[in-house]
Formats: structure tokens, C-alpha cells, sequence
């Protein structure tokens, strides 16, 4: 009997790891050129939830030449007896070791799975460092947001693709195939692909430091190595693969339904949110498409479920219209729309209300700052007005479970902002009452996170606040937010930390992710498998502070770790952000018609595209 | 409204879907296969289907049942066409017939169900040696078995009188052993607690864990099975 047939009756929800699920591709391996493992760092039922893998799997297994196999991070229990029984990381299809593939292709969600990345390429029997591989290895690659700041894995993966995967994974593969062919070891074939547009090498690229520990030069090691590398964008939403034949798991996974991207982007500019800056321009489908990919995917997946999802979805110009049209057409059947998130308005309630039939769930709205000077320091264009007609909506319509996210430690924020908290949470309670909610079924849950400063946004050089402050700020809202009907709910500040450390991490880092590594660090984004000591011990170890990490603040002209990295959007622009931020000005949505500036346009040659067909055209980059 | 039976085996990775998403795989397949598949009513509306019995994750089956309700009859034909060409990997139907309206539910029917272990030996074994261990076993008038209930206490059960009959085949480095077992909501002796047992009895040279199917199952008129149609 087959190894793992004696291992999967011995664990928790074995279901993740046997393959087989409808719409899998399992190609056959020994007609197949290029042979590449798609790596998700965390778990199979977050991994599935993931849209951007089932692009690239109907890509990648569209072409004759390559096939594309699915891993996931065994949970503990798992990895566990397969270390017992020298079990190797295998891939799904073909069950086959994913050092036997010719790629590792890592996605990079969420700092705080870095940990998995190692922990999966040691248990693939992989080494860790790219220094330490050679042809004989897997290329290990990776993409995502995250690898906008590439540099804390940069010893470890040794080709990121910044950008959108769907832009670049064709390029990819042919260099790779034809470096195969010419029998390239990986040294020059590294060298090739580090000259194709939005393919960095870290390698190739040597940093130098000052005494302060700050960075004093980045730049390639030899001739023809871009300085600076620009991410890969999809220009037409409508002409790009979407997979309408998606693998649909036969257990059940967080986003257990059709996930239908209709629109690329966000440009309400909110300061904070690295997203809306490196998923610029804005790109709708059109309603046409929308719908001839609805109705195959209701018919290839069976689900009862289509999520139409983005950034942003009520920003979708023709939503309301597309959502009458798939209901018309697909409710019959008993098969929903929903949306995944709302904006702070009455017009995202009537959405709501239209997609659903049943107020079962609890709608969710992100004011993210108590107070209005908060809220414009952040550029989030939202009042307590739009909050309360957007709640008092909900109430009446039947809702009577509301959730409010918030973020505390955003820069310049006071107690009087905590106090904005406590106040919208007993406003929106003090709504629900007046509506007739009745008492013991109105629930206002607080959620808040700490604000991370992440890489390419406008709070790019802004600190992190202190842990124990950030505490003390938990505790202070918790002593307050205990209203009959309020649930208050915060996040671990030491995950925050580690968030923060890595979210704008040089790479000498990686010798701390070693470390952390080695002390047995996984699942971080996971509390019950998050260590504050071990990383701490990491640090240690490796001699580096991670204080100076979290809680420094940039100067305009400092160089920052990931600055050869280029998101489209100007330097100058995201300090204009910043200036204007700490003074409280805000700035308008570049679909308003007035353009802000943020250079990408002219840089990428790329335009907002509306599936409306309006559209403002972009000002060369002005900002002084 | 039109009722199916369907006879479908459950194996591979297929035999690793746990009862719960079972329900959700059909529900899928059904709407993939354009099947008009009938709902409950309610907040939480969910598809009329009903299973025979449980089946243990991670032991494949190889004849299960299964009772689904459409809003519209067909053929059963079509319905096993259809639902043929949308099931995962491991999952496949093999036969549809149509229910009578009046006839009772699949589950209430479910009287015995058959079983089959397979495992590798470390050492050979006598067939003669296995026989005779079968049948000590089974010459116990009483086989106690500990079972924990959902409180996370402890309760012993007597499942001799469960057992209705059991054998086993020696080849090589192979054993096989079959049982069939009361099964059902009242009785019911799980195959795995049997093999236990027997194991701490018996202490064949098994190397590996048992890999286990249900062959069958059966309602049952007198002391004979019957088919479940």
C-alpha cells in the first residue's frame, strides 16, 4: 500500500492533501517539457481560496509543453508524520516529490508565511538558500504583493516576477524551456532573465550599507541588469485567460464558491493600502464578459454561489446592472451573487440587498479611524454620515448584525481618535436600536488591527507604533467598547511587529528567517502557531534588532530596501501623499476626472480602463 | 416528488471526502449534470439527498447508496448519464433506479453492511493458524468494546451479537479478512473496533494498517440480506 494511504488516515482533514477534485489537471508527466509546482505557503483550505492560483494553473496547463501541479503547506499534524516517515512534499496531481519538477513557484500572500516557505522547500528536500542549488534543483520562484518587497527572501528565492503572473508567466516559461534546450546552467540563465522586464534576480543585484545600517546603494552586479525593475501589468481585463473551469475542492475551503473577478484595482488612494497603489491602473470587465464567464462557471463548477470580486466591487461602474442580469439569469437555478466587501455607503447596502435574499450573515463596513481628521490624514473618503446612512440602510433592511474595522496606531493618531471608536460603534448601536432591532439580536462587532506600514505606499517611511503602546491602545478601547451588543475584537500586536519588520525588511533578514526557521517557525499568521519568542530568539541570533526594523522612520531621501523595485507609481508622488496626509488633505479618486498624479500612467503606458467607457485621460506625472 | 436510489462506489481520493462534503460533492455534480435537484425549505435551503449509512473516512466503499429527489421526473437513465460524466475522481455511480413515493427511507432500511481488510504481513501465515483464530474469536460468547460518546466519556459495548459472520485468506504476504456486521441505528458494530479486537486476540504478524472497504450494503428479511433497491 501506498506510503501515503498508511499516513492520511492518521490526520485531521485528510481530504486536503489526496488531489482528485473536480476540474484538477493531471497531465501526463512524461510528455511534458517544463514540469512546475504552483507553492501556496499556508494551508490547502487558504491556498484554494486563492484566485490568482487558479489563473495560473488554466494558464500554464493551457500549454502543450508544461503542466502546472498544486501544494499547499502541510498543517502540522501532517508535516509531522511525514517527517516520521521520510515522506517528501508532494504535489497534489501526480503525488510526485516537488524537487522532481523543473519549478517552484511560491506565492507570496502575507508576510508572515514566509516562515512556510521555508519550511515547505525543506521538506520538498530542497536547500534553502539559492546559493546552495543548482540546476540539478528546482528554480525556485516567486510572485505576489509581497514580492514588491522581495528583499527579506532574497537569499532564498532565486527569481521574483513583480507584477501581474498572468502577464509574465508565458515569458517565463519560454526562456526557461529554451535555456533548458541550450542546456544553460543557472548562473546564465539567471543572467537572461534578469533582463526581461519585471523579472529581478536578486543575485544579481549587490547591496551596500552604511554605518547606521541604513542602505547606501543598491545596484546590479554587471552590465545589462535593468536598475530598476517595473512590474508587469494585463492591459485588457477583457482579452486576458480567466479560468472558467477552476478546481472545486471536495472538502471545504474559506471561499468556498465561484470568485469572479470583475474589475483590476482601486484608486481611492487610501494612504495605508498597499494594494490600491500596486494594483494600479483600474481595469473593468466588460458586463458581456462578466456574464458569458458567470454562466460557464456556474455550469463548470456547480456552485450556488458567484462572488463577484476586487478591491472595490461597488466602484465597479456597471454593477448594479450586471447584478440584475446574473440574478435573472442564475437564481432560478438557486444559484446567488454576493459581494465580498462594501463600500461605507447607502448605495453598497442596496447592493447588498439585492443579492440577498436572506439576512443571514452580518454586513461589514471599514470606516478605519474613529475620528474625520484621522479619516482625511488616511484618505479615506468616508464621513460619519456615509457610516450611519449606510448602517441606518442596513438596519432596515433587516440586518441586525453590523462589523466595523478599524486600524489603531495610524500615524498621527490621539486618544481622542480611540475615543472616535468608542463613539461611531455606540452611534451605530444607538441606530440599530431606534430601527427596532430587537436587543438580543443587535450585535455591533469592533474589529481592529494595528497599521502596518507597508512598502509603496504614501505611510511608506512612517514607523510602526510601539508594541506596548499599541497594547495599552487595545486595552483602552476594551475598557470602553462593553456596551449590551458590542463585541470588540483585536489582533495578536506581536504578529503586527513581525508584520512590520518584514513588510519593509532589507534581506538581511534572511539570516533571522533561517533562524526562525530552524526554532520551528510556521503557520505564523496562524496565533495558535505564532511564536513572539522564538522570533525574538531569531534575532538575537542572528545579531539584527528588530525594533530598528518596525519602528524606523524613513527620510524622503533615504534609499528604502525595496526602492529598485517599481510599483508604476512615482516617488514624488508618494511623498506629495505623505506631505499632504500629515496636513490633512485629501485627495480625489483619479475615476472623478481629476487626475492625482501618481505617474503611472504615461510610466506604463497603460490607461484606467472603465467597462462604462468613460474615462479621464491621465496627466503626465506633475507633481512638483 | 420523483425520487432516485443510486449505487455508487466511493474510492481512491475520493474515499478521504468526509460525510458532510459527500453531500456537498453530489449537490455539485447534480448542478453540474443539469440534474433540477429539489431543495428543503427554509432559511437554509439544502438538496434532498439522503445516504444509507455513513461510511468511515479514509475506507473506501464499493456498492453505497445513495436516495436524491428532482423537481422533475426523467428517465433513470438520463439521471445516471448525466450524473455519470460530473463526479471527482473516485466517485462513480453505478446504477440509478427510480423510488416509489411510498417506499421507506434508504436509512431506515439499512440492516447489515459487508466488509474487506486488506494489510501486508511481516511473515507468512498459515491459513490453518488464521482459520483457527477467526474461530476463537468468534466462539466468544461476549467481545467487549470501548467507545467514546460525544460527552468524551467512556462506555463499553458487546458487539459479538453484531458480528454475523467473518473470514480470512492467508496468501503469501497478504491477508484478507471479511465481515459482515450489523449495521443501521440500532446495533451497529464499526469494522474497525471488530478488527481491533481481533487483532488483540489473535496478534497476526500484520506490518502495516489495514486497508479497509465496505463491499456492501443490505437490508434484511428473516436472517438473509437483501439487496437495498
Amino acid at each position: 500500500m501506498e506510503l501515503l494511504d498508511q499516513i492520511l488516515p492518521l490526520v485531521q482533514k485528510p481530504a486536503r492533501y489526496t488531489g482528485g477534485e473536480w476540474n484538477a489537471i493531471r497531465k501526463d508527466w512524461d510528455k511534458v517539457e517544463l514540469k512546475v509546482a504552483f507553492a501556496f505557503p499556508d494551508v490547502y483550505e487558504v491556498g484554494m481560496s486563492h484566485l490568482g492560483m487558479q489563473i495560473l494553473y488554466f494558464i500554464v496547463n493551457s500549454r502543450a509543453d508544461t503542466l502546472m501541479e498544486r501544494v499547499f503547506a502541510p498543517w502540522p499534524d501532517m508535516e509531522e508524520k511525514m517527517r516520521e516517515c521520510n515522506l517528501p512534499l508532494f504535489a497534489l496531481e501526480s503525488r510526485r516529490p516537488v524537487r522532481d519538477f523543473d519549478v517552484v513557484a511560491f506565492t507570496l500572500q502575507y508576510e508572515m508565511s514566509y516562515s512556510n516557505v521555508l519550511n515547505m522547500l525543506d521538506l520538498a528536500g530542497i536547500p534553502l538558500k539559492t546559493s546552495l542549488r543548482s540546476k540539478e534543483h528546482p528554480l525556485v520562484i516567486a510572485g505576489g504583493p509581497c514580492a514588491f518587497n522581495p528583499e527579506p527572501l532574497a537569499d532564498f528565492i532565486d527569481l521574483f516576477i513583480i507584477g501581474e503572473g498572468e502577464e509574465a508567466i508565458g515569458d517565463f516559461l519560454d526562456i526557461f524551456r529554451d535555456g533548458r534546450r541550450r542546456n544553460l546552467d543557472k548562473k546564465d540563465f539567471l543572467l537572461e532573465a534578469a533582463r526581461l522586464p519585471g523579472f529581478y534576480v536578486p543575485s544579481l543585484y549587490r547591496v551596500e550599507y552604511g554605518k547606521d545600517g541604513g542602505i547606501l546603494k543598491v545596484g546590479p552586479v554587471c552590465e545589462g541588469i535593468p536598475e530598476k525593475i517595473t512590474k508587469r501589468v494585463v492591459r485588457d481585463l477583457d482579452k486576458t485567460p480567466f479560468p472558467t473551469c477552476p478546481v472545486v475542492p471536495s472538502t471545504e475551503i474559506v471561499h468556498d464558491r465561484i470568485m469572479l473577478e470583475v474589475l483590476r484595482g482601486c484608486t481611492r488612494g487610501c494612504r495605508f493600502c498597499q494594494a490600491g497603489m500596486i494594483y494600479r491602473p483600474v481595469r473593468e470587465k466588460k458586463p458581456g464578459t462578466v456574464l458569458r464567464q458567470a454562466a460557464e462557471l456556474v455550469r463548470h463548477t456547480g456552485y450556488d454561489e458567484i462572488s463577484l470580486t476586487s478591491l472595490s466591487t461597488a466602484d465597479y461602474t456597471p454593477v448594479r446592472s450586471v447584478i440584475a442580469a446574473l440574478i435573472e439569469e442564475h437564481a432560478g437555478r438557486g444559484v446567488g451573487v454576493s459581494l465580498p466587501s462594501l463600500r461605507v455607503d447607502s448605495f453598497s447596502v442596496e447592493l447588498a440587498k439585492e443579492v440577498q435574499k436572506v439576512r443571514r450573515s452580518s454586513l461589514t463596513f471599514a470606516p478605519e479611524a474613529g475620528t474625520q481628521r484621522l479619516r482625511d490624514v488616511i484618505n479615506k473618503g468616508v464621513t460619519e454620515e456615509d457610516l450611519m446612512a449606510a448602517v441606518g440602510a442596513a438596519f432596515q433592511e433587516g440586518w441586525q448584525a453590523i462589523k466595523l474595522y478599524f486600524m489603531i496606531g495610524l500615524p498621527t493618531e490621539t486618544v481622542e481618535d480611540l475615543d472616535g471608536i468608542v463613539h461611531l460603534a455606540r452611534e451605530v448601536l444607538a441606530r440599530g436600536r431606534k430601527a427596532g432591532v430587537p436587543r438580543g439580536r443587535l450585535r455591533v462587532t469592533v474589529s481592529v488591527s494595528s497599521f502596518v506600514p507597508k512598502a509603496h505606499t504614501p505611510f511608506q517611511w512612517e514607523p510602526q507604533e510601539l508594541l506596548a503602546a499599541l497594547k495599552e491602545k487595545q486595552a483602552y478601547l476594551a475598557g470602553r467598547l462593553r456596551d449590551r451588543g458590542l463585541v470588540f475584537n483585536y489582533h495578536d500586536t506581536g504578529v503586527s511587529f513581525m508584520e512590520a519588520v518584514f513588510a519593509r525588511g532589507d534581506r538581511r533578514l534572511g539570516a533571522v528567517l533561517e533562524k526562525a526557521f530552524q526554532l520551528g517557525c510556521k503557520f505564523d499568521g496562524w496565533s495558535e502557531y505564532f511564536h513572539l519568542d522564538r522570533w525574538l530568539e531569531s534575532f538575537r541570533q542572528a545579531g539584527l534588532d528588530p525594533e530598528w526594523y518596525a519602528y524606523r522612520r524613513y527620510n524622503y531621501d533615504d534609499i528604502l530596501p525595496w526602492d529598485h523595485i517599481s510599483a508604476g507609481v512615482s516617488k514624488r508622488y508618494l511623498v506629495l501623499e505623505h506631505r499632504r496626509a500629515l496636513s490633512g488633505i485629501t485627495t480625489d479618486d483619479c475615476r472623478t476626472g481629476s487626475c492625482p498624479g501618481c505617474g503611472l500612467c504615461p510610466v506604463l503606458g497603460v490607461k484606467p480602463d472603465y467597462a462604462g467607457g468613460d474615462y479621464n485621460a491621465p496627466l503626465p506625472d506633475t507633481v512638483q | 416528488m420523483p425520487r432516485y436510489r443510486i449505487q455508487y462506489s466511493k474510492k481512491g481520493p475520493a474515499c478521504y471526502i468526509s460525510h458532510l462534503d459527500l453531500l456537498r460533492s453530489f449537490e455539485r455534480a447534480g448542478r453540474r449534470a443539469g440534474l433540477p435537484l429539489a431543495f428543503t425549505q427554509g432559511f437554509n435551503p439544502h438538496p434532498k439527498i439522503s445516504f444509507a449509512a455513513p461510511l468511515s473516512v479514509g475506507m473506501s466503499g464499493e456498492a453505497e447508496y445513495a436516495d436524491i429527489e428532482l423537481t422533475v421526473a426523467m428517465p433513470a437513465d438520463e439521471v445516471f448519464h448525466k450524473l455519470s460524466g460530473s463526479l471527482p475522481e473516485g466517485l462513480r455511480l453505478l446504477e440509478v433506479r427510480p423510488v416509489s413515493d411510498h417506499s421507506p427511507a434508504l436509512m431506515t432500511r439499512v440492516d447489515r453492511a459487508t466488509y474487506r481488510a486488506r494489510a501486508k504481513l511481516s511473515h507468512p501465515l498459515d491459513q490453518k493458524k488464521l482459520d483457527e483464530a477467526i474461530a476463537s474469536f468468534l466462539a466468544r460468547p461476549e467481545i467487549w468494546v470501548e467507545r467514546k460518546n460525544k460527552a468524551g466519556g467512556k462506555k463499553m459495548h458487546n458487539i459479538r451479537p453484531g458480528i454475523f459472520s467473518m473470514s480470512g485468506k492467508s496468501e503469501n504476504d497478504i491477508i484478507i479478512i471479511e465481515a459482515e456486521l450489523k449495521a443501521g441505528s440500532y446495533g451497529n458494530v464499526r469494522f474497525e473496533e471488530m478488527l481491533a479486537a481481533f487483532q488483540e486476540n489473535s496478534r497476526l504478524p500484520v506490518c502495516e494498517r489495514f486497508m479497509l472497504s465496505r463491499t456492501g450494503i443490505y437490508a434484511s428479511r428473516g436472517q438473509e440480506k437483501e439487496m437495498l433497491w
